[in-house]
């Protein structure tokens, strides 16, 4: 036990804070139904607001802290409940890439404002140490520990003793509750957000004096709180907390362990992305209940007919060939929109044709990166060779990520394979498996094709076979079923086909498409390196495509333009800047009206069939109250029907 | 009109074999400590029509979900022409011969009409393997295709058969669903309220499509319905739950005079 001391301690003590951020989180994802990827952001955003008030407007500290503290969140919580309110309908996707977008837009307006560098945040707290059972710990630490655990406490106490906390209480544990019974949801979900927002503000401003002030790094400390609400499976309050300080000292323990272990040293920072990734592949599905029901996608007609469609794809392929004529010094840029058309296409073939979710896609594309570099230069392949194996190896590795898809439907899905991104990403990454400690890998280009005008035409060639492999799949029996997959994986089951091997099979293909992307983005760059493939690349990724989600097959080419060719013609440095803030709020927009056409469409076939409220059929895995409140309903004459439970269908559940 | 046989499974030649269709024994559903469905047993023969009834909330989705593999039993066995499937998953069950429609129409929203309908046939014929959902060979597509026409025609979608499914109304989705699963040429199907939503003329027209299924291709329902003149028409037995539990069975005549299924459907009403 003495020798365990010390890590209780350090553990406790940054876990504290996590397991705050991680109860701000769990609180208003039970009560909205949206897990807030921006709450990360949102921290960064209260860090900010202080250090602009203290350092730079020269405020003394505690006003500047009780203006970022105490009175900048309710703002943010209103404008968070009312656009969380017009999301509730959408489907996972929607919904995800709302919050993404916010996240994007708030970090990069952050970056553009104040720069990418960290700021050193001014340490208002006391910094001499102490020491405890033979260790030091900084003063200004165990103040944080202690506010946040002070926090948590009030929190509790509100939540057990007011009756606001009483009715929230009853929202958590049955979110369904919330449109059954005489609660006003607005009043609720706005105190919901309240607090998770005042949390997030709590923790950030806790978390800059250790970090310095970076949006980016606060951001994903912010995501270490995962792990915490995977500990309290996304549900109980208590734990969540708990679940933070076990992780604080989980990750505590392990940087003794690890210690000498060049390869492992990522692990300690890891440790919430191994516990997220852990429960959620472990822990039995009926457990993990996810607020609100899978809506699906509302139909869409398309903006063009079949027949111009064609047409403008010959025209786009003609402008592609004759490219290099017209852009001159540009076209290194135009080479890699090519190689982000395909990482569009694959994640188009999984997310918008088959309706799957996966947070893992730029691992994939770095894997395919790291493998080709390893055999091109390293084996010696050939180089066409090493780009067909690059592909090849990355399609297990998709698989594997399809594996929580059979288990897992919706966020659990989405989060799982982000944590497993996260875990490539720390763990992987920087082994000599994949990049290696440098992060960087030499890469060449094809014999006789290594001018950039050369190479383009390679990549022109790869890029229209990828599209036309696609394409051809979409009007193959694979794409049908893909494709109903996305609207109905239920109702496809009752129909007699095995949906865990359709999953699979797109997840694999998927990632053959990225894989060979990965390769010749290396390729084109000379360089198979880390930098561009960080787990939080594919929620900006996912983001944009969204964004383009209306304009259906051409989503991926005007996916890649904007994100890679747009911002180069920038006018001013500015303009460039502000450009990513741009698509963020783009993603949230399109979200927020992608999720009122969802919900428009499904409550207009409700209304014909002249049946109770949608939300009152949503009724997963039943709770005793929600069933007496049902039972009322139905005897008083109405008539409920229920979806089937997501949580005990078997082969069917999404 | 044909109905075809899917005799590359040789699982409907075993159905053709043992006429018992789907049989339920002692079967049990709880929802935490609620207990939907309670020790029903039942079959659901081919070749005939079997009703089940009930008010609101008796159970009969949560049956049905659990014949069809959606829901795990918590007690209790079922049984497909003489197999039991009870740890099988919906698909195996599905391949097996066992179709269904459901109560809130699930259609794929974003497919057009007849791509609908013939997913009811080629879901089944990709089944689980890999290569046979990627493959769709000649003879296949023409199965598909000839199932797909017999379906649409026999519930009048002709007209829609371009249409997107989620722009349709509540009727036409619900023949869409009943298309659907009659391409699929499943030897028994589950029908949960398949007339809620239609008017009379579609009402009378549904009640001759089941007709002929069941005479012509001796296919077996089971019917979930709320429209009594349809149970008493078209079916030859009828199953009454309330509360989780079977409280009567027998003809529609016998059903008809009875005094249980009289207080049950009371009680609920006055209750
Ligand atoms: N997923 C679920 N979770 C919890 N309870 C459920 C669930 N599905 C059904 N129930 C409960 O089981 C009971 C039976 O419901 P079921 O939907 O099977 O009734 P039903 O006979 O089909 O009614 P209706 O005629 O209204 O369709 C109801 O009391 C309902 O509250
Ligand atoms: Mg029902």
């Amino acid at each position: 036990m003495g020798e365990l001391a010390p890590f209780l301690i350090i553990g406790v003590t940054s876990g504290s804070v996590y397991g705050l951020a991680a109860m701000g989180l769990v609180l208003t994802y039970k009560t909205s139904g949206v897990f807030n990827f921006a709450h990360g952001a949102i921290a960064a955003v209260a860090a900010f607001a202080f250090y602009e008030l203290h350092t730079v407007r020269g405020l003394p500290w505690p006003v500047a802290l009780l203006l970022a503290v105490v009175v900048l969140p309710p703002v943010v919580a209103v404008g968070l409940e009312r656009v969380t309110r017009g999301l509730a309908g959408g489907t996972v996707t929607t919904k995800i890439v709302a919050t993404v977008g916010l996240q994007l837009a708030i970090v990069s307006a952050l970056i553009a404002h104040y720069g990418g560098a960290g700021l050193s945040f001014p340490r208002f707290l006391p910094t001499e140490s102490v020491g405890i059972v033979g260790i030091n710990v900084g003063i200004d630490q165990l103040i944080s520990a202690g506010v946040a655990a002070a926090a948590a406490v009030a929190f509790f106490v509100f939540f057990r003793a007011s009756p606001t906390g009483t009715r929230m209480r009853a929202v958590v544990d049955n979110p369904e509750l919330l449109s059954l019974a005489g609660t006003n949801p607005v009043a609720v979900r706005r105190w919901a957000w309240l607090i998770g927002t005042w949390f997030a503000a709590i923790s950030g401003v806790l978390l800059a004096p250790q970090i310095g002030l970076d949006a980016l790094l606060l951001t994903l400390l912010v995501v270490q709180a995962y792990g915490a609400a995977a500990v309290g499976l996304f549900a109980s309050l208590p734990l969540t907390y708990a679940g933070g300080l076990l992780i604080g000292v989980l990750a505590a323990l392990a940087t003794n362990l690890v210690a000498g272990h060049q390869w492992l040293a990522q692990l300690p920072p890891a440790m919430p992305f191994v516990v997220l990734f852990v429960v959620l592949l472990l822990v039995p599905r009926h457990k993990l209940v996810e607020p609100g029901a899978h809506a699906s996608p509302a139909p869409v007609a398309p903006l063009v007919s079949p027949a111009t469609a064609r047409a403008l794809t010959v025209a786009a392929i003609a402008v592609a060939a004759v490219l290099p004529l017209l852009v001159g010094p540009r076209l290194p840029v135009y080479a890699s929109a090519l190689v982000f058309v395909l990482i569009f296409t694959s994640l188009h073939l999984l997310v918008r044709i088959s309706g799957q979710i996966s947070l893992a896609h730029a691992g994939l594309v770095a894997i395919g990166a790291a493998t080709f570099a390893h055999l091109a230069t390293g084996v010696g392949l050939p180089w066409l060779g090493a780009v067909a194996l690059a592909g090849l190896v990355v399609v297990p590795v998709g698989m594997i990520v399809a594996v929580p898809a059979i288990r897992l439907a919706g966020l659990f899905l989405a989060l799982a394979t982000f944590g497993f991104a996260l875990l490539l990403e720390k763990v992987a990454y920087p082994s000599d498996w994949v990049f290696g400690a440098q992060g960087t890998l030499p890469a060449t280009r094809p014999a006789g094709f290594d001018s950039d005008v050369a190479f383009y035409y390679v990549l022109l060639a790869f890029t229209v076979a990828g599209l036309g492999l696609v394409a051809l799949i979409t009007r193959s029996r694979l794409g049908r079923l893909l494709r109903a997959l996305a609207d109905s994986p239920t109702t496809l089951s009752t129909l007699g086909l095995g949906i865990n091997v359709t999953r699979i099979t797109v997840f694999g293909l998927s990632a053959l498409i990225a894989g060979v992307a990965g390769a010749l983005h290396a390729a084109q760059s000379h360089a198979a390196s880390a930098t561009p493939f960080s787990a939080l690349q594919s929620l900006t990724w996912l983001a944009v495509l969204v964004l383009f989600g209306p304009a259906r097959g051409a989503a991926p080419v005007l996916a890649a333009l904007f994100l890679v060719v747009a911002p180069t013609y920038g006018t001013s440095d500015a303009l460039t800047d502000w450009m990513p803030v741009v698509f963020g709020l783009g993603a949230l927009l399109v979200a927020v009206h992608e999720a009122g056409r969802a919900q428009r469409h499904a409550g207009g076939s409700t209304a014909q069939q002249g049946e109770p409220s949608r939300a009152a059929e949503r009724i997963g895995a039943g709770s005793a109250a929600a069933e007496r409140a049902e039972r009322a309903v139905s005897r008083a004459g109405d008539r409920p029907g229920y979806r089937i439970s997501i949580g005990t269908a078997r082969e069917g559940g999404r | 009109m044909t109905h075809r046989v899917d005799t590359e499974h040789g699982a409907d030649a075993a159905a053709a074999a043992d006429t018992s269709g789907l049989r339920a024994t002692e079967l049990t559903v709880r929802f935490g400590g609620n207990t939907a469905v309670s020790g029903i047993s039942f079959t659901a023969p081919r070749g005939r029509v079997t009703g089940l009834i009930g008010p609101n909330g008796a159970g009969k989705t949560t049956t049905f979900n659990a014949c069809s593999g959606l829901l795990a039993p918590s007690a209790g066995r079922v049984a497909l022409f003489g197999e039991d499937v009870t740890a099988r998953g919906p698909a195996r069950r599905a391949r097996l011969g066992l179709g269904r429609t459901f109560q809130r129409m699930e259609l794929f929203d974003t497919l057009t009409v007849e791509e609908n309908v013939a997913l009811g046939r080629e879901a089944r014929l990709a089944g689980s393997h890999p290569l046979r959902q990627v493959v769709n060979p000649p003879a296949q597509r023409k199965a598909v295709r000839a199932a797909t026409e017999d379906a649409l025609e026999l519930c009048m979608l002709g007209q829609q058969r371009r249409a997107i499914a989620g722009s349709l109304s509540t009727g036409q989705r619900r023949l869409v669903d009943l298309a659907r699963v009659l391409a699929g040429g499943f030897s028994v199907l589950l029908l949960d309220e398949p007339s809620s939503g239609l008017d009379t003329a579609e009402t009378r027209r549904f009640g001759e499509i089941i007709g002929r299924v069941v005479a012509e291709h001796g296919s077996g329902v089971l019917l979930v319905e709320h429209d009594m003149a349809l149970v008493m028409d078209i079916c030859e037995h009828i199953h009454v739950l309330d509360f989780g539990e079977l409280v009567f069975a027998g003809t529609p005549s016998e059903v008809r005079s009875s005094e249980t299924v009289r207080a049950a459907y009371l009680g609920s009403e006055a209750g």
